[in-house]
C-alpha cells in the first residue's frame, strides 16, 4: 500500500478499556485462567485496530492493549531476569525486576502479537518495542558492572526478535525509549546501545522519544536539546516527538541540526482530555513544515493514547486525521 | 438486636451500652416494639465529637426504594448527647412514629427534599457563611479562626512552616544542580484564609534563600486561589511585603485546572490547610454487600421555628421561604439588618438532618466521584467490616483530582488537615458532619484519597502534625508513583 503525504498513526497503544483493566486484574487474582485472558486480548485487540481505521489511520498498531505497561511486557519476556510477583497492587503497577547473571540469548516471543495485527488489518501496520535503554533502568542490576553493560545485553537478544519480526512481515519497528529524556546524561552510550539493538534488522526504524506518560502525566521536563547531536549518529529513519503539550519550541533543533531522520511529529496532547479541533491540528502540522519538508513528515500523537477514556481517544485520532487532510488539500497531495 | 459500638470512650460506652439494652428489651415487653422489629433492630452508639452538630440525641432511620434490602429500623444513639435515664423518653419519641410523613405534624419544618447530602441546603449555609465571613465576625465579634476547635489554624505554626520552606528549598536546590530550575517557580495556596500562612512562608523563603545565597526568590511565582473575592482582598496585607511576587486568583477549590490550565504540569508546589474539611461531602455505607446512599433532608425542630420566628419577627409558616431568601442575599432578607443576622445565626444552630438510606441499585444516577468506580469501591471494600458507614469526601476527592494535573513531574501536593487513613476507623469514631459557627466540618477519607491516588500515578502519605501538642491535622503530601 503507498502511503499518503503526511501519513497518520499512533504512537502505540489505545485507550485501555476499564472493563479490560479490571478483567487484567481478575487475571492477577486467578479470577480468570490465560486462556480466557487470551481471548479477551485477541477481542480488545480487534475492537483497537477496528477504531483506528474507522478514525482513518494510515498506518495501525495492536493498541499494545496485551500489555500492562510499556516496561514488564518486555521484562517479563527476557531471559534470566527475576520478578517478584507479588511485587504489583494493580497490573498498571512495574513489577519489582533483578538481574543476578548473564542475560542469555532467547526468543521473546513478540512475533506472535504482529501476525495477529497483520490477520486484522489492510492497513500498514507498526510493531512498537520498549528500548534496553528504558528496560535497564527499571531492573535492579546485580551482575553487569554498568547500566550499559547490561542494556547491551538487553539489545543483544531483542536484535534477534527485531530480525524474527522482519521474517514475520514487519516493514516498521518503533523503538520507545522515553528514558532518555529522564537521563540525558546517557545519551551517548544510550545511541550507542541503540544502534546494536537495530543492527542487521532490515525494516525502517522508528525511535519514539518523549518526556514520559506514565499515569497520563510527564516524568519530566527539559528540552530535545540534550539528544543533539549525539542522536545524528542514531541508525534510524524515524525520529518521533512530541510538539503538541510542550509547543513547538524544540523544531528549531531541526533547522540548527538538519538530521537525516523522518519527523514523526507530536500533534495531539494525550495528557489532555479536551479534543483538539481539526484546524488545531493542521495549525501544528504547518508550523512543523517550517522546519521539516512535508515529505518527511510523520502525523501522530504526543504518546500513546493508553489514559485516555476510549471516546476520546477516538475523537483525537479522527481530528488528527482531518487536520492532516486539510493539509494534504492544500498542499494539492 | 445487633449493637454497634461505633466509639472508644469507655465510661461512656458501659453506660450507654447497659442502658440502652434494658431501655429495649423493656420496649419489647411493652409491646411498644414488635419481636419482628426487635428482631431486625440495629442500634449504633456513637459519640459525636462536635458539641454543634446535625443530629438529634436519638434518630431513626428507614431503608427507602424498592431495593432498601435492610429490612428493619436502624437506631443511632449520641452517646454524647444522652443524659443518663433520659434515653427511654427519646427512644420513644423517635421511634414512634416512625413514618417522616407524619414527623411533619409533630414537630419538623422540612427545608428539603430527601437528597445526597453533597446537594443539600446545609452547603448553601456553608457557602453563604464564606461569602459574608465578615457580616457573621461583626456579630460574633471573632475572627473565623477562633471558631476553630484549637482556637488557632495549625496551618501557621512557624516551625512548621520553616520545615516547608526548607523542603522546598531543598527541592529546588535539587532541580538547579540538575540544571532542569524552571525559569518560574509556581507555587499554589488553595484556600488562603487571611493568607497568615502565606505571609509567613514567603517571609521564610525569601530569608532562607539570602541566608544560603540562592537566587529562587526573584523566579518565584506565588498563587493565591480562593473562590471567595473579598477573602482574596482581605488577604493581601498579610503578603504585602511580596506583592510583586503574588497572584490573587478566583478558583474553585474542587476545579483548580479549570482556571490554572495553562499552568498544567507547571506548579512545583501546592499547598492547602483546612479546605478539604470544608468542602461537600456525602457518606455511604457497605451494608451485606450492597452499597447504601445515605440522603438527608433538613429541618428545623417545629419549637426552634416558633422561638427563632418570635424573635425574627418570621411566621412560622414562612420560615423555610426566610431561609431560602436568605441564602440568596444574606441578613438582608429581612427588612430589619441585625434581625436577618439573627435568623441566620439561630436557624443555623437549630438544623438538623433527617437520614434515610437508598439502595444504589435504586439510584442509578448517583455517581462514585471522578477516579472511583463501582468496580474499585468493590476492591477496596472487600476486605472492609460487614457494616462499615463512611465518607465519599467526594468534594475533597474531586479537588484532589482536579490539582493533580498542575503539579510539575517534580512537584508535589501538601494538604494540611482532619483526615480518616483506614476506612476501620470510621467504626471506631465520629467523623463529621459537625458545625463550626456558621460552617461544616467533615474528617476527610484519606483511605479513598490514597487509592484514587495511586491509579493516578501518586503515592500518599500521612505525618500527624507534631508542631502542636493535641493538634488532630496531619499533613497529606505526594510523591511520584513510578
Amino acid at each position: 500500500m503507498t502511503l499518503p503525504i503526511l501519513p497518520t498513526t499512533m504512537v502505540g497503544s489505545y485507550s485501555m478499556p476499564g472493563w479490560l483493566e479490571r478483567l487484567k486484574t481478575d487475571y492477577f487474582a486467578r479470577r480468570i485462567s490465560r486462556h480466557d485472558l487470551d481471548e479477551i486480548h485477541d477481542a480488545a485487540v480487534r475492537s483497537a485496530i477496528k477504531d483506528q481505521e474507522m478514525a482513518g489511520l494510515d498506518i495501525v498498531t495492536d493498541g499494545e492493549l496485551r500489555r500492562d505497561n510499556m516496561i514488564d511486557y518486555f521484562i517479563e519476556r527476557l531471559p534470566g531476569i527475576q520478578i517478584d510477583r507479588s511485587s504489583k497492587k494493580f497490573y498498571y503497577d512495574f513489577y519489582d525486576s533483578e538481574v543476578l547473571g548473564k542475560i542469555p540469548m532467547a526468543a521473546i516471543g513478540l512475533t506472535d502479537d504482529f501476525r495477529f495485527l497483520l490477520a486484522n488489518t489492510e492497513r500498514e501496520a507498526k510493531i512498537c518495542i520498549t528500548g534496553p535503554h528504558s528496560l535497564c533502568k527499571r531492573v535492579r542490576n546485580k551482575h553487569y558492572p554498568t547500566e550499559e553493560a547490561l542494556a547491551t545485553d538487553i539489545a543483544r537478544v531483542m536484535n534477534m526478535e527485531l530480525k524474527e519480526l522482519v521474517k514475520a512481515g514487519a516493514k516498521l519497528i518503533q523503538i520507545d525509549e522515553p528514558y532518555y529524556s529522564g537521563f540525558p546524561e546517557d545519551i551517548t552510550w544510550g545511541v550507542k546501545v541503540l544502534n546494536m539493538l537495530v543492527e542487521g534488522v532490515h525494516a525502517k526504524i522508528a525511535l519514539h522519544i518523549c518526556y514520559g506518560n506514565r499515569y497520563g502525566k510527564p516524568s519530566w521536563e527539559g528540552s530535545y536539546r540534550y539528544l543533539f547531536p549525539a542522536i545524528l549518529s542514531a541508525n534510524v529513519q524515524q525520529l518521533s516527538l512530541e510538539f503538541a503539550r510542550r509547543g513547538g519550541e524544540d523544531l528549531d533543533l531541526f533547522r540548527e541540526f538538519s538530521p537525516p531522520f523522518e519527523l514523526g511529529a507530536g500533534v495531539i496532547d494525550v495528557k489532555d482530555h479536551a479534543v483538539e479541533t481539526p484546524d488545531i491540528v493542521a495549525e501544528r502540522i504547518r508550523k512543523t513544515m517550517q522546519f521539516v519538508p512535508p515529505e518527511k513528515i510523520i502525523v501522530l500523537p504526543d504518546c500513546g493514547l493508553f489514559h485516555l477514556p476510549r471516546d476520546i481517544a477516538f475523537a483525537k485520532l479522527r481530528a488528527m486525521v482531518e487536520g492532516a487532510r486539510t493539509v494534504r488539500k492544500e498542499l494539492g497531495r | 438486636m445487633i449493637l454497634h459500638l461505633n466509639h472508644t470512650k469507655r465510661d461512656s460506652a458501659a453506660a450507654a451500652t447497659s442502658e440502652v439494652v434494658s431501655t429495649f428489651l423493656s420496649l419489647l415487653e411493652e409491646k411498644q416494639i414488635t419481636p419482628a422489629e426487635f428482631a431486625h433492630l440495629q442500634i449504633f452508639l456513637d459519640w459525636l465529637q462536635y458539641k454543634q452538630n446535625f443530629r438529634e440525641p436519638v434518630m431513626v432511620m428507614n431503608a427507602a426504594g424498592e431495593g432498601g434490602g435492610s429490612s428493619g429500623m436502624e437506631v443511632r444513639i449520641d452517646s454524647r448527647q444522652v443524659r443518663p435515664g433520659a434515653l427511654r423518653e427519646l427512644v420513644q419519641k423517635a421511634i414512634r412514629p416512625a413514618d417522616p410523613e407524619q414527623r411533619n405534624e409533630t414537630g419538623r419544618i422540612y427545608l428539603e427534599d430527601f437528597q445526597s447530602f453533597r446537594s443539600s441546603i446545609v452547603w448553601d449555609f456553608n457557602r453563604l457563611y464564606w461569602q459574608r465571613l465578615k457580616d457573621w465576625e461583626h456579630v460574633t465579634g471573632k475572627g473565623y479562626q477562633q471558631a476553630l476547635p484549637g482556637g488557632i489554624s495549625d496551618g501557621q505554626q512557624p516551625q512548621a512552616i520553616a520545615d516547608s520552606v526548607g523542603d522546598f528549598w531543598t527541592l529546588l536546590k535539587d532541580l538547579e544542580n540538575q540544571n532542569k530550575l524552571p525559569q518560574e517557580v509556581f507555587v499554589l495556596e488553595i484556600g488562603v484564609g487571611l493568607a497568615t500562612r502565606a505571609g509567613l512562608w514567603l517571609d521564610r523563603f525569601c530569608a532562607l534563600n539570602q541566608e544560603r545565597g540562592t537566587n529562587y526568590y526573584p523566579r518565584l511565582r506565588f498563587l493565591l486561589g480562593d473562590y471567595s473575592l473579598s477573602t482574596l482582598e482581605r488577604s493581601r496585607p498579610a503578603v504585602k511585603k511580596h506583592m510583586e511576587l503574588c497572584s490573587f486568583i478566583a478558583l474553585d477549590a474542587l476545579d483548580p485546572i479549570k482556571t490554572l490550565s495553562f499552568l498544567r504540569h507547571k506548579i512545583l508546589h501546592v499547598h492547602s490547610t483546612n479546605m478539604y474539611d470544608n468542602l461537600p461531602d456525602e457518606e455511604i455505607v457497605w451494608r451485606d454487600n450492597r452499597v447504601y446512599w445515605v440522603q438527608i433532608r433538613a429541618y428545623v425542630p417545629a419549637a426552634e421555628a416558633a422561638r427563632i420566628g418570635t424573635a425574627c419577627d418570621v411566621a412560622v409558616a414562612d420560615i423555610a421561604k426566610t431561609v431560602n431568601r436568605l441564602l440568596e442575599v444574606g441578613a438582608e432578607a429581612l427588612p430589619d439588618r441585625a434581625k436577618g443576622m439573627t435568623f441566620w445565626m439561630e436557624i443555623w444552630k437549630a438544623i438538623r438532618m433527617e437520614e434515610r438510606l437508598v439502595d444504589a441499585v435504586d439510584l442509578p444516577d448517583a455517581s462514585f466521584p471522578a477516579g472511583l468506580s463501582s468496580a474499585h469501591m468493590e476492591d477496596i471494600l472487600k476486605d472492609a467490616p460487614g457494616d462499615l458507614r463512611f465518607h465519599l469526601s467526594s468534594g475533597a476527592l474531586e479537588s484532589f483530582r482536579n490539582t493533580l494535573p498542575l503539579l510539575h513531574p517534580r512537584g508535589y501536593l501538601q494538604v494540611q488537615d482532619i483526615f480518616v487513613t483506614d476506612l476501620h476507623e470510621y467504626c471506631m469514631g465520629f467523623y463529621g458532619p459537625g458545625k463550626l459557627d456558621g460552617s461544616i466540618v467533615n474528617w476527610v477519607n484519606g483511605a479513598l484519597l490514597r487509592e484514587v491516588a495511586e491509579r493516578a500515578g501518586y503515592d500518599l502519605h500521612f505525618a500527624p502534625f507534631q508542631h502542636r501538642a493535641g493538634s488532630k491535622t496531619s499533613v497529606l503530601y505526594t510523591t511520584r508513583r513510578e
